[in-house]
């Protein structure tokens, strides 16, 4: 299979997860160029010692979600070229429903939600520009079935769902589509502390009986954005290796 | 008369003939006779999609803030109802809403507005005439 792309730059918000690092070096390797988005000095180091051996491959932009100046800048220098956008940013706030903080979760919607629309304005019209573009939301099983605790998290991730399928419903005709990769357990980031703090009985409840490697994320999230896949529109795929499939 | 030329950088620009390039790439019009006076939705069949991508292009290529909701007058019957409920002067109310648009525009607009959108492609050049005199 010969995997085409239609663009070469890509934008990653939340560039310094180890999946989105995965991922750069992986469109990296298949020529595209990623630009990727940190929100602090260290953020931007995981990114320069990671993609070290690539310098010149790839950019990087200081972008914090809330912080509408660092939007303005960050559009300033890729709206006239922006092909793609992987959007793996999200805060993390965990907490019941009924203990919550009322500023903070004003904030976090602010943030995780206000915010990305404004995001996803920018990209949209850049995109629109050029009447081509492939955005992918990366969510998470949790967005469905959330555990005690995860509402806010759930919340954000609907909301933010409902933003891309709907950007994906209005722009399709004009070349600009959409797709939501909903992650399961994945080894890497939060999900492996999560996993570890679990030992073996949550893998063990999946049916593939282990966790997703960041790996086998990235080439998904490669082939969603390949021309092959231009058709995969305004929906939402789920990766979880079965988990949520059985009881 | 609507002034169309507007100086820019020096130069002089002609925003009707702008405007009517820019729709007629766009809605693919070429041979179509366009004027101030044309309609944009009842006349061109310009749809939501087509005015969100006008607004992009406009922004790219005239150099120009385009905000989608004054451009294309999207709260003018919103705005009726609020001077309505406040009890205030209609067109003046209207007018503050909208600088770029004169009274006697606002009061047209009104006359005609249950005959369906009302935009003009007069209206886009008063819009990108006002906001090239703020840049």
């Amino acid at each position: 299979m010969n995997t085409t792309f239609s663009g070469s730059h890509a934008l990653i918000l939340g560039g310094t997860c180890e999946i989105a690092l995965t991922l750069a070096e992986y469109m990296i390797q298949t020529s595209l160029f990623p630009i990727l988005t940190y929100r602090d000095e260290k953020g931007l180091l995981s990114i320069t010692r990671t993609l070290q051996p690539f310098k010149g491959k790839y950019a990087s932009y200081y972008l914090n979600f809330g912080d509408r100046e660092s939007l303005e800048s960050l559009f300033s220098a890729t709206y006239d070229h922006l092909d793609f956008l992987v959007d793996f940013a999200q805060g993390h706030y965990e907490s019941y429903v009924a203990s919550a903080d009322e500023e903070s979760v004003y904030r976090y919607f602010m943030e995780n939600i206000s915010f990305r629309a404004e995001v996803l304005k920018r990209a949209g019209r850049a995109m629109l520009k050029k009447r081509k573009g492939r955005l992918i939301f990366i969510s998470s099983s949790a967005a469905e079935r959330p555990n005690p605790g995860q509402g806010f998290y759930a919340a954000a991730k609907q909301a933010s769902e409902a933003l891309y399928r709907a950007m994906a419903l209005e722009m399709g005709e004009r070349g600009v589509t959409a797709v939501i990769l909903r992650l399961g357990y994945i080894d890497a980031g939060r999900g492996r502390v999560y996993l570890n703090g679990q030992g073996r009985d949550i893998v063990e409840k999946l049916p593939i009986k282990r966790a997703i490697t960041r790996e086998e994320v990235a080439e998904t999230i490669l082939f969603l954005l390949s021309d092959g896949a231009a058709a995969i529109n305004a929906t939402e795929i789920l990766m979880d290796g079965g988990l949520t499939s059985g009881k | 008369m609507i002034r169309m030329i507007h100086e820019q950088h020096g130069g002089n620009m002609d925003v009707l003939a702008e405007i009517k390039s820019i729709l007629a790439g766009l809605l693919d019009l070429e041979d179509r006779e366009m004027t101030p006076e044309t309609y944009l939705v009842q006349e061109l069949g310009a749809e939501s999609i087509d005015l969100l991508e006008l607004a992009v292009t406009i922004n790219s290529r005239l150099k120009i803030n385009v905000r989608d909701d004054e451009i294309f007058l999207t709260r003018f019957r919103l705005y009726l109802t609020e001077a309505k409920e406040q009890g205030k002067d209609t067109i003046p109310y209207v007018a503050g809403k909208y600088p770029f648009l004169t009274e006697d525009r606002i009061a047209e607009i009104i006359k005609h507005i249950h005959a369906g959108p009302q935009l003009k492609i007069k209206d886009l050049i008063s819009y990108v005439t006002y906001q090239l005199r703020r840049a």
